[in-house]
């Protein structure tokens, strides 16, 4: 360690100037008339004033008088006798055939041994950056606007599709072939809702208890004729997913809902269906049950419908496992998620 | 259409017996239009059409017995479905609305007091439920 050599009054003031001089900020030293004692080039350059007209200049006279601003000079004066400090002050620098730039100016009167005023004058032009800030304000206003319209555009673009479905549902003859068209309306309802459900968020995920229950009465709206007679139960936890694994899970609820309120309710039989879904940790289960009038006997008869193939399509890219089991009365199918492929035989609470 | 008048005002107001309600669309994409036109009229109620603000206005004063108009909101010609829903209520005060829109947020005080909101894609059988609802009484 060596101790740092102090400095001859004389040689002190010599470095001050340099230090100024070199100051790549552009700054001012001024004395307690406000007049220039140095200046940096970085001033000079910047505000395109020739450094041998400055000296011993008022600050206020400086170039060709566009420095000459009562407030600030106010502000000067101020911070000279001691009882204010300009911190932050902003004004804009006009001159002749120049583009106006915005200025923030910082002052403060320096303590030193020698009894004369001195004031240090900081000056940024921070023009560039302001402009850099408002065309980034600007961009991310119009990325709102922009996907507004998208969302905007996608519920009318789907809205037309269900149109579509319905009326080509209504113009054919065969029955069968209605039942195809308004299911694919169902379908095309599901993956709706989750564009909705998506618009009001922010974040890109969906809350799935309200998005099964916007889709549940969705379904029911459009399925179930007499509300007394049949009824959809929606239970979920609190989970919320990405939008990608919450269009499968509506699709495959969409699915098993479709096929419970065809299959186990013959007859005007009044019955209920009801939709679980909770997770834990990673793990999750998905059921639709009804308590209709069960599986036919022999399930391999009939041939497995679309509806059949997508809900196994979607199960196997959830990863998950889909049981069906006689719920005496009805049906319940399961979609089991675990994401531990070995499964441990953690002992149960009680 | 007389139907829908002369009826007994102590008639059981069962939804069925209540076939010629007057109902205005307002809807500026044809195919939005025509299907939730031919849902509504399979429905039974009687429908009128319009694909602009200007258009309905014109169906309004021309068709006193219009009870509910379900209308877009984003249309184009100046007037949105939140303006005529806001003269209709000022003009029409008795008529029922309800509005749709792919925007997920409506500004709901934006709306009259007997009106409701739907988000697109809706479902004609919501649609047909909430005015069946809505012209009860």
């Amino acid at each position: 360690m060596t101790a740092v050599t102090p400095l001859h009054p004389e040689a002190s003031l010599s470095l001050a100037l340099a230090v100024i001089a070199s100051s790549s900020a552009p700054i001012v030293l001024l004395d307690g008339n406000l007049c220039v004692i140095a200046a940096s080039t970085s001033f000079y350059q910047a505000f395109l004033i020739d450094p041998k007209t400055a000296a011993a200049k008022k600050f206020s006279q400086l170039g060709a008088g566009e420095w000459n601003v009562a407030q600030l000079s106010v502000l000067l004066e101020a911070t000279a006798a001691g009882i204010a400090d300009v911190h932050g002050y902003e004004m804009d620098l006009k001159r002749p055939a120049q583009n106006t730039r915005r200025l923030v100016l910082s002052a403060q009167k320096l303590d030193h041994a020698d009894a004369s005023v001195r004031l240090l004058l900081t000056v940024a032009d921070v023009t560039d950056a302001r402009v850099a800030e408002k065309v980034k304000d600007d961009l991310l206003r119009d990325k709102a606007i922009l996907l507004k319209e998208v969302q905007h555009r996608v519920a009318n673009s789907l809205q037309i599709i269900a149109s579509i479905l319905l009326q080509s549902a209504r113009k054919v003859q065969s029955e069968e072939t209605r039942t195809h068209l308004t299911s694919a309306h169902s379908r095309v309802m599901s993956i709706a809702a989750v564009q909705q459900q998506l618009a009001a968020s922010s974040v890109g995920e969906v809350e799935l208890r309200s998005y099964f229950e916007q889709l549940c009465r969705s379904l029911g709206a459009s399925m179930i004729h007499d509300p007394e007679q049949l009824s959809i139960d929606v239970n979920v936890d609190k989970t919320v997913t990405d939008a990608n694994i919450s269009v499968s899970l509506g699709l495959v609820v969409t699915e098993l809902v479709i096929n419970a309120l065809k299959h186990a309710f013959p007859n005007q039989r009044k019955g209920k269906i009801t939709v679980d879904y909770h997770a834990k940790g990673k793990d999750w289960t998905l059921q639709v049950g009804d308590d209709g009038i069960g599986m036919p006997a022999k399930a391999d008869d009939a041939k497995p419908g679309l509806g059949t193939g997508i809900v196994e399509a979607l199960s196997n890219q959830l990863g998950a496992e889909i049981t069906v089991a006689d719920a005496m009365p009805g049906t319940r199918v399961s979609i089991i998620h675990r994401d531990d492929v070995v499964i441990t035989d953690a002992p149960q609470a009680a | 259409m007389t139907s829908g008048k002369g009826r007994r005002p102590n008639e059981t107001e069962h939804v069925m017996d209540n076939p010629r309600i007057a109902v205005l669309v307002v809807e500026d994409e044809a195919v939005i239009r025509m299907s939730i036109v031919e849902e509504l009229e399979d429905a039974g109620f009687e429908v009128l059409e319009a694909s602009n603000a200007a258009q309905a206005i014109d169906i309004l004063i021309a068709n006193s017995r219009i009870e509910v108009m379900f209308t877009d909101i984003d249309m184009p010609g100046g007037v949105d479905g939140l303006k005529l829903a806001a003269s209709v209520r000022d003009r029409w005060p008795p008529i029922k609305i309800i509005v749709t829109s792919g925007h997920r947020r409506i500004d709901v005080d934006a709306l009259p007091v007997e009106a409701r909101f739907m988000t697109k894609p809706y479902d004609p059988n919501v649609v047909i439920r909430s005015i069946r609802e809505m012209t009860l009484n």
